[in-house]
C-alpha cells in the first residue's frame, strides 16, 4: 500500500537542478535507504517526501487512509501529523531535560496529556533514556542525543519516520544501536526513510533502496533485485588446444555473453546474466571435458553497485 | 608576522563585508545616521518652538506681541481659553504658553503682567524656551518703555513750545506794568503837590475849626431844640411865646454870625483853594489812575492767557499718567508660572525612564528570543510541527510581555518608594508601558526576523533604539531640527509613549484624555504585528531551508573529515 508518491519531480534552485525527474513510492512497512554521494540531492529527495519544499515540476503526493491520492504540498498540515522527521543534525531544545523535549513537542503535535505520558515512558523504555529523562540534553552523550531525536520524532507515533544521515557523526557500535533501534520502530508498523551515505548500515535494514546520483534516481527497487549479480561475474575455462578453444569460443559465442578474454591458456566469459547462461556454459565445458578453473559469481554489494552507477555517470 | 597580521586582518574584513547584515550595520548604519542627523539639523532657525498665546481679546497690541515671537521663526497659536492654553502644554503640543493682557497701554503706573506657562518637566528645553521667550519678552517691553518715553519727551516738548509762545505775554505783561508804575508815580508826584497847608499849624487850625464850628453848629442846633421843646411843652400866649422864640432865634443868628465874622472863615477860604488845587491835582491823578487802569486790565488779559497756557501745560503733563520711573523702565513684567507641581529632576525623568527602560528591554528580548528560536536546533523540526506559525510569533510576544511585565512591576514598586503620590496613575503607566512594551517588542522581533547572526541582530536592535532615543528630544531637544522632521518624528514610539506617561504621571491627566495616543501605539503595535507576520511567512521556508543547508554543510564536512581520517 503506498503512502507517498513523486511523480516525475523535479526540483530547480535558480538555473540548479538538483533533482531531475525523480519517480518514486514509498509503500507502508517500508525501509527505505537513499543512497548518494554528498550533494547528489539526497536530502533535497528527503525534504521533498517531507513536504519541506515544494517541486519546480512534477508532484509529490500523499495517499489517504482510503487510498485517495492527494498533493502532498497542499495538505502539509495534515500530513505532518504522519510524519516524522529526524534531520542530520539533533533538532531539539539543548537547555530542556529528555523528558520535557518529549512533553513539548508531544502536545504541540496536539496530543492529550494521558496518551503522551504513555507514549512517552514507552519510547523512554524503548530508546532507554529512562534513565535520563531529567537529565539536560545538552548533557546526553552522541548516541543518547540521537535517540533523544529519533524519540522527538516518534512521540506523535507518525506513519512515516524519515531520518536524514542518522548514523552519520556515530561510532560504529552506536551506529548500530541506532540501526537495531530503527529496525524495531520499524517492526512496529512505522515505515521509515533513511538518506545515507554509509552503504553498509542501509544495505544491513533496508528491504528498499534508491540510488541517486547528480540528480537523478539511478536504480529504485528493492534490495535484493537491486543487488543482482554484476558485471564482475565471470567463468574462467581452462583450454588444452587452440582447437578446443576455438571450438569453445564458438559454441558460447551464440549465447548471451558480453565478452570473452582470451588468456592463451584461459578463457575468461563474462555472459550477460549469469544466472540464466550458467547452465549453458556448464553443459559445454562438460561436453567438451574442459576444466573449469573458476567460477566468479556473486551478488554485488550494495556499495559495488553505487560505485559502478558512479563509474557509470562519470565515463 | 607582519605578513601573518596582514592576512588576518583580510580575512576578518571579507568575512565581515561577506556577511551583508554586518556590512550594512557597520558601514551603512552610521553613514545613515550622520545623514540622517545632518539632514535633520541643516535648519538655521535657533529653535521651531511651538508658543501659545492667550489673551482675552487679541487687540493690536496682543497681535503686536505674538509678531515679535513670529520674527523667531516660532509657530504661534492663539487660545481664548488659558485651560486649553495650558493643556496644550501638557499635551507636548506647544512649548510654552504666554498670557498677555488684552492691551499692553500702560495708563497708570501699574506695570503690565505677562506671564509665562512653561512645562518644567521638559528639563532640557525649558532654559532654552524661558531665555529665548525672556529674550523677546524684553524686547516687547523695550518697545513700550520706548513708546512711553516718547510721549514724556513729546509733551516736554510741547510745554517747551507754549512756553516760548507765552513769553510775549509776558513781556507786554512786563512794559504794561511798567507803564503802570510810572503813571502811578506820576499821580503819587501829582498828589504830592496837591498841599491843604496854610502854615505849620494849618492843618491844627482847620482842625480847630473845624471843632469849632461843630460845636458851634451843635449849640445852634440845641438852640432850635431848645425853642421847639419850648414851643411844644409851654403853652404860652402867641405873644409871649414869639418873644422868647425871638429872643432864641436871635441868639442862634448871633452865634452863626459870629461864626461867619471870624478869622477862622478865611482859614477856611484858604482851605477851599488848597481844596481846589488839590482836586484838580486829584483830578490829574484820576486820569493817571485811569491810565493805570487800563494798563492793568491788559496786563490781567494777558496774565489770563497766560495762566491758560499755564493749565494747558499742567494737564498735558498731568495727562502723562506713567510717573515712576520703575514702570517706565519696564513696562511689562515677566511672571513664570510652572504647569505642573514643582518636583525634582527624578520626577521629570521618570516618565523618560520608564519608556527608555521598557524600550531597550523589549527591543532586545524582542530580537533575542526571534535568534534563539531561529539559532535553536529544534527550528527545523517546528516547521514538522501541526501547528501555525502564528503560534510562534505570538509566544515570542506572551514570553516578552510576561518578562516586560514583571520588569514593569519591579520598576513601578520601586518607584513608588520615592513617588508616593504616583500610587494613583500607577495602573495607567502600567497600561501605556504595556502598550509601549508590545510595540518595541515587534520592532525587536521583527529586527529578530530581519538578521541572520545574534551579534549583527543585538547590535541592530541597539542601534534602533539609539536612533529612537536621540530622536525622542530626551537628550537632545528636537527645537533644533527641520520642522517637517520634527513633525514625523512626533510618531517615533518613544516619543508617543514617553507624551503619554509624562501627562499621566506629571500632570495626573486621565487616560481617556489620550485616546489618540493611545490609538497610536495600538495602531503600531498591529501594524508590526502584520509585519512580522509578512516577514515570518515570507521568510520561514527559506529561513528553515537557510538552516538546513547550514546544517547540512556542516555534516557534511564533519562525514569528510571522517572520511578522511578512515582512509588515513
Amino acid at each position: 500500500m503506498a503512502l507517498i508518491q513523486l511523480k516525475e519531480v523535479s526540483k530547480c534552485y535558480r538555473n540548479n537542478t538538483v533533482l531531475d525527474c525523480v519517480n518514486l513510492t514509498i509503500d507502508d512497512g517500508d525501509i527505505l535507504g537513499v543512497i548518494g554521494q554528498s550533494g547528489s540531492g539526497k536530502t533535497t529527495l528527503l525534504n521533498l517526501i517531507t513536504g519541506f519544499i515544494e517541486p519546480t515540476e512534477g508532484q509529490a503526493v500523499y495517499f489517504s487512509s482510503a487510498q485517495e491520492e492527494r498533493n502532498l504540498n497542499q495538505n502539509l498540515h495534515r500530513i505532518k501529523r504522519f510524519i516524522g522527521f529526524t534531520p542530520q543534525h539533533n533538532s531539539f531544545y539543548p537547555k530542556l531535560t529528555v523528558k520535557e523535549n518529549l512533553w513539548h513537542f508531544g502536545r504541540l503535535y496536539g496530543l492529550d496529556r494521558k496518551m503522551l505520558a504513555i507514549n512517552i515512558r514507552n519510547l523512554l523504555n524503548f530508546t532507554r533514556l529512562n534513565d535520563h529523562e531529567n537529565k539536560l540534553a545538552e548533557e546526553l552523550s552522541g548516541g543518547m542525543q540521537k535517540r533523544l531525536d529519533i524519540s522527538c520524532s516518534l512521540v506523535h507515533k507518525p506513519k512515516i519516520l524519515v531520518l536524514d544521515e542518522p548514523t552519520a557523526d556515530l561510532d560504529p557500535i552506536l551506529q548500530k544501536e541506532i540501526l537495531h533501534l530503527l529496525q524495531e520502530v520499524n517492526k512496529q508498523g512505522v515505515t521509515i526513510v533513511i538518506a545515507s551515505h554509509q552503504l553498509d548500515c542501509i544495505e544491513n535494514i533496508c528491504n528498499k533502496a534508491v540510488i541517486v546520483n547528480k540528480g537523478r534516481v539511478k536504480l529504485e527497487g528493492l534490495l535484493e533485485d537491486l543487488r543482482k549479480p554484476g558485471v564482475k561475474d565471470h567463468f574462467t575455462i581452462r583450454v588444452e588446444t587452440d582447437a578446443e578453444k576455438e571450438n569453445l569460443i564458438e559454441r558460447i559465442r551464440v549465447l548471451p555473453i558480453k565478452k570473452i578474454i582470451d588468456k592463451g591458456k584461459t578463457l575468461v566469459v563474462y555472459p550477460r546474466n549469469i544466472e540464466k547462461t550458467a547452465q549453458e556454459i556448464l553443459a559445454i565445458i562438460q561436453e567438451q571435458h574442459l576444466a573449469l578453473n573458476d567460477l566468479h559469481f556473486k551478488k554485488m554489494s550494495l556499495g559495488e553497485l553505487f560505485e559502478r552507477i558512479v563509474k557509470e555517470d562519470e565515463d | 608576522m607582519m605578513r601573518a597580521l596582514w592576512l588576518l586582518t583580510i580575512k576578518n574584513l571579507k568575512l565581515l563585508l561577506r556577511s551583508r547584515s554586518s556590512a550594512l550595520i557597520i558601514i551603512f548604519a552610521p553613514l545613515l545616521i550622520i545623514l540622517l542627523l545632518g539632514l535633520s539639523y541643516n535648519n538655521s532657525a535657533q529653535f521651531g518652538l511651538n508658543i501659545g498665546v492667550y489673551s482675552t481679546a487679541f487687540t493690536e497690541d496682543v497681535n503686536s506681541f505674538a509678531q515679535v515671537l513670529e520674527e523667531k521663526e516660532f509657530t504661534i497659536t492663539r487660545y481664548n481659553q488659558l485651560e486649553s492654553c495650558i493643556g496644550e502644554i501638557k499635551s507636548n503640543n506647544i512649548h510654552a504658553c504666554i498670557s498677555v493682557p488684552e492691551s499692553l497701554e500702560i495708563a497708570d503706573n501699574q506695570q503690565k503682567v505677562v506671564t509665562f506657562y512653561v512645562d518644567p518637566s521638559r528639563v532640557n528645553l525649558i532654559g532654552i524656551i524661558q531665555e529665548t521667550l525672556q529674550e523677546k519678552f524684553s524686547l516687547k517691553s523695550q518697545e513700550i518703555s520706548q513708546e512711553l518715553s516718547d510721549n514724556i519727551i513729546s509733551r516736554l516738548l510741547e510745554t517747551k513750545e507754549t512756553i516760548i509762545r507765552e513769553e510775549s505775554n509776558l513781556n507786554a505783561i512786563k512794559g504794561k506794568t511798567a507803564s503802570a508804575a510810572s503813571s502811578a508815580s506820576s499821580a503819587q508826584e501829582t498828589l504830592k503837590g496837591a498841599s491843604l497847608q496854610s502854615g505849620e499849624n494849618d492843618i491844627v487850625v482847620v482842625n480847630d475849626t473845624v471843632v469849632v464850628i461843630q460845636n458851634l453848629l451843635q449849640e445852634a442846633n440845641d438852640l432850635i431844640d431848645n425853642a421847639k421843646s419850648s414851643v411844644n411843652s409851654a403853652g404860652i400866649p402867641e405873644d409871649a411865646d414869639r418873644e422868647e422864640i425871638r429872643g432864641y432865634l436871635n441868639q442862634a443868628k448871633e452865634k452863626l454870625d459870629s461864626i461867619h465874622g471870624d478869622n477862622q472863615t478865611g482859614e477856611l477860604a484858604l482851605l477851599r483853594e488848597k481844596l481846589n488845587a488839590a482836586a484838580s491835582a486829584i483830578n490829574s491823578a484820576s486820569s493817571k489812575l485811569m491810565e493805570i487802569d487800563a494798563s492793568l486790565k491788559d496786563a490781567n488779559q494777558a496774565l489770563a492767557s497766560l495762566q491758560a497756557s499755564l493749565n494747558s501745560i499742567r494737564a498735558n503733563i498731568e495727562r502723562q499718567r506713567v510717573t515712576d520711573a520703575q514702570t517706565l523702565a519696564s513696562p511689562l513684567v515677566s511672571k513664570i508660572e510652572r504647569v505642573s507641581q514643582e518636583g525634582t529632576y527624578l520626577n521629570y525623568l521618570f516618565p523618560a525612564l520608564l519608556v527608555l527602560v521598557v524600550m531597550f528591554s523589549s527591543l532586545l528580548l524582542g530580537t533575542t528570543l526571534v535568534m534563539i528560536e531561529k539559532n535553536s536546533p529544534a527550528y527545523l523540526r517546528n516547521f514538522f510541527l501541526p501547528i501555525r506559525r502564528i503560534n510562534f510569533i505570538v509566544s515570542i510576544y506572551l514570553t516578552n510581555v510576561i518578562l516586560t511585565l514583571v520588569e514593569i512591576l519591579v520598576i513601578l514598586s520601586i518607584s513608588l518608594f520615592f513617588l508616593r503620590d504616583a500610587l494613583a496613575v500607577i495602573p495607567s503607566i502600567a497600561l501605556v508601558l504595556f502598550l509601549a512594551g508590545t510595540v518595541f517588542t515587534f520592532l525587536g522581533m521583527a529586527v529578530g526576523y530581519l538578521f541572520t547572526s545574534e551579534e549583527t541582530g543585538v547590535l541592530a536592535s541597539i542601534s534602533l533604539g539609539s536612533i529612537l532615543l536621540f530622536t525622542s528630544g530626551v537628550i537632545l531637544p528636537l527645537e533644533g531640527i527641520t520642522p517637517a522632521i520634527r513633525q514625523a518624528l512626533d510618531y517615533n514610539p518613544f516619543v508617543v509613549a514617553e507624551k503619554l506617561v509624562r501627562e499621566i504621571f506629571i500632570f495626573k491627566n486621565p487616560l481617556s484624555s489620550a485616546w489618540l495616543e493611545l490609538g497610536i501605539l495600538i495602531g503600531y503595535a498591529a501594524v508590526l504585528f502584520l509585519v512580522i507576520w509578512g516577514i515570518e511567512s515570507l521568510l520561514h521556508r527559506q529561513l528553515t531551508q537557510r538552516f538546513l543547508r547550514k546544517y547540512h554543510k556542516s555534516a557534511k564536512v564533519k562525514i569528510e573529515k571522517k572520511k578522511e581520517l578512515v582512509n588515513s
